[in-house]
């Protein structure tokens, strides 16, 4: 027993060690500007929201970057659940011609470079007037992560019982009524899971924002971050508050949904 | 007949849009590298067509080949460190002790921060004046006197790989834990019995079982390492003097800095090339170990 509470220990020693980086940006973020080059210690000799009321009182548009990035994340996990949810589901079940073929494809494409797309995609979204629009980077985004989470969600249809869906054919169930009140309801781990990749993945997505949205009050919190450099010069303790801030809504949706992310990342890779 | 089309509709709208949205652009991009284009013919599509011209000048750019081969260095070390460093952690957090769940999970932090702002924090620990690396390291007597780890042309891509290593633990680690945690028990029991050594086990049996997994990571975060972009973008921008150019930040630095859209286009479709034979390794590789149903 206390062989294995001495595991526990060390584990936490790792587990500290490797997120220091997360730590040292929340610490930088409470000391006093004065403080942040003089306090070299690991732990703050002082601590205050100084940095953070710089970024929400400043004349920088915080709570519009957030605003730009929260709907962005909605708008590409709604759409990659309407989409995948049901491409899955045929995936795994019907008996499609073909449907090896897709499943290719679909691992296929996951893999493609988003830098290499860009460019193609920045012509084909400003002849359809998608530049400078949020609806345009949601669109880009789910080709980055659609074909990820109808990889994650095949796996969760095929672990379900089949002679749930047999039960209701023979009822005489469509196969879209069937889907929507027997077979979604019993994925809904791995829903979760799609839900909460879309959002972080979105939420992160850098390099799409950065090609289309050119407008200042279309960008996203990872663009905004670029831009405070070069208002505020390198103010480090507004910079980690800042860094802090945009990362607590990711922060939040993994606690919530951490028990599903492990599994769902290793189904939609290996199996 | 209906029931058919049933089944397709399914399917159907998710296809229809990657082929659209990724395909299409795709396709694209191919035609893109074989025309001159600038700034005014981009949009209209007017752009005269000049057959291999521009992959001529990729390839006669030493630019690109100096970062073709930064690009390998870069994967090489993320890979190898990464996946080391992935293994032994998932080893241990594969152990059964009270709350080894709850801090596999929590590592994934690493993973799921946005890299901007990994990026970010990264610049600031090393930082060459302030950096709480620099005064780590002069501290404990490692070093005499501070490094700009990221302003030197000798240690800038050593610290952005370092960077990007600490970025892909977490997703070496999970993977590789999935894969132990598929190893039955019971396979160990003969050895046990023939008192075998645990370096042994490790050798004859983790290894050769771990196998399948290991080679489907390294191929995955091959071809996820090869495109990464973000982390140089904000760490270096690929400088100073190009010591941390890469193949995937060059290519997007030709079109949309230098507006070279051509050249952008043929050098991303090479990359792509080089990326398309190790995606082809993957699918192969998971189509054997997990036969599709």
């Amino acid at each position: 027993m206390r062989k294995k509470w001495a595991l526990s220990l060390f584990g936490l020693i790792i587990v500290a060690v490797y997120l220091f980086p997360i730590y040292w940006m929340v610490a930088t973020s409470l000391k006093p500007t004065s403080a942040i080059f003089s306090d070299i210690n690991i732990i703050p000799a002082q601590i205050t929201l100084e940095s953070y009321q710089n970024i929400l009182t400043q004349n920088y548009p915080f709570l519009t970057y957030m605003k730009n990035s929260l709907i962005i994340s909605v708008g590409v996990t709604v759409g990659n659940l309407l989409l995948g949810a049901p491409a899955a589901y045929a995936l795994a079940r019907t008996r499609i011609t073909g449907y090896v073929w897709l499943i290719m494809f679909i691992l296929i494409v996951q893999m493609f470079p988003s830098n290499m797309l860009a460019l193609p995609l920045y012509t084909i979204f400003s002849k359809l007037g998608l530049i400078n629009s949020l609806f345009g980077v949601i669109l880009a985004d789910m080709t980055l992560t659609l074909p990820f989470v109808i990889l994650i969600l095949r796996t969760s249809y095929l672990n379900i019982p089949v002679d749930l869906e047999d039960a209701a054919s023979i009822d005489g169930c469509g196969k879209w009524r069937a889907f929507y009140s027997i077979i979604l309801p019993l994925v809904r781990p791995g829903l979760l899971t799609c839900a909460a990749f879309s959002f972080i993945l979105s939420w992160g997505e850098f390099l799409y924002a950065l090609t289309f949205l050119k407008q200042n009050d279309m960008w996203t919190i990872t663009l905004g971050m670029r831009q405070f450099v070069g208002q505020f010069g390198t103010n480090w303790g507004s910079m980690m508050a800042l860094s802090a801030l945009s990362s607590l809504p990711i922060i939040i949706i993994f606690m919530a949904t951490q028990k599903y992310i492990a599994g769902g990342l290793s189904s939609g890779a290996v199996k | 007949m209906k029931k058919r089309f049933e089944n397709y509709s399914f399917v159907l709208p998710a296809i229809v849009f990657l082929m659209i949205f990724l395909l299409y652009p795709f396709a694209f991009n191919i035609y893109l590298s074989f025309r001159d284009i600038n700034i005014g013919n981009l949009v209209q599509g007017d752009s005269p067509f000049i057959g291999l011209e521009n992959y001529k000048t990729i390839l006669s750019e030493p630019l690109f080949y100096k970062s073709l081969t930064q690009t390998v260095i870069f994967t090489f070390f993320t890979l190898v460190v990464s996946t080391s460093i992935g293994f032994l952690l998932a080893s241990y957090f594969n152990k059964a002790f009270p709350g080894n769940k709850w801090m596999r999970s929590i590592m994934l932090l690493g993973w799921m921060t946005p890299i901007i702002i990994v990026g970010t924090i990264f610049k600031w620990m090393l930082d060459g004046k302030y950096g709480i690396v620099n005064n780590m390291l002069v501290n404990i007597g490692l070093m005499n006197s501070p490094i700009n780890w990221l302003s030197d042309i000798d240690t800038a891509l050593f610290a952005v790989t370092v960077t990007n290593i600490w970025l892909s633990i977490p997703f070496s680690m999970i993977i590789l834990l999935s894969g132990l945690q598929g190893i039955p028990t019971y396979v160990y029991e003969p050895a046990t019995i023939d008192g075998a050594s645990r370096w042994q086990k490790f050798r004859y049996i983790t290894l050769p079982l771990m196998t399948p997994t290991i080679s489907i990571l390294l191929i995955l975060g091959l071809i996820y390492t090869f495109k990464v972009f973000d982390v140089i973008y904000i760490m270096t921008a690929g400088g100073p003097a190009n010591s941390t150019q890469v193949v995937s930040y060059l290519a997007y630095e030709l079109s949309f800095n230098l507006f070279r859209f051509g050249e952008g286009a043929a050098l991303s479709n090479l990359a792509l090339f080089i990326i398309a034979f190790f995606a082809i390794l993957y699918v192969r590789k998971v189509q054997k170990e997990s036969v599709v149903h």
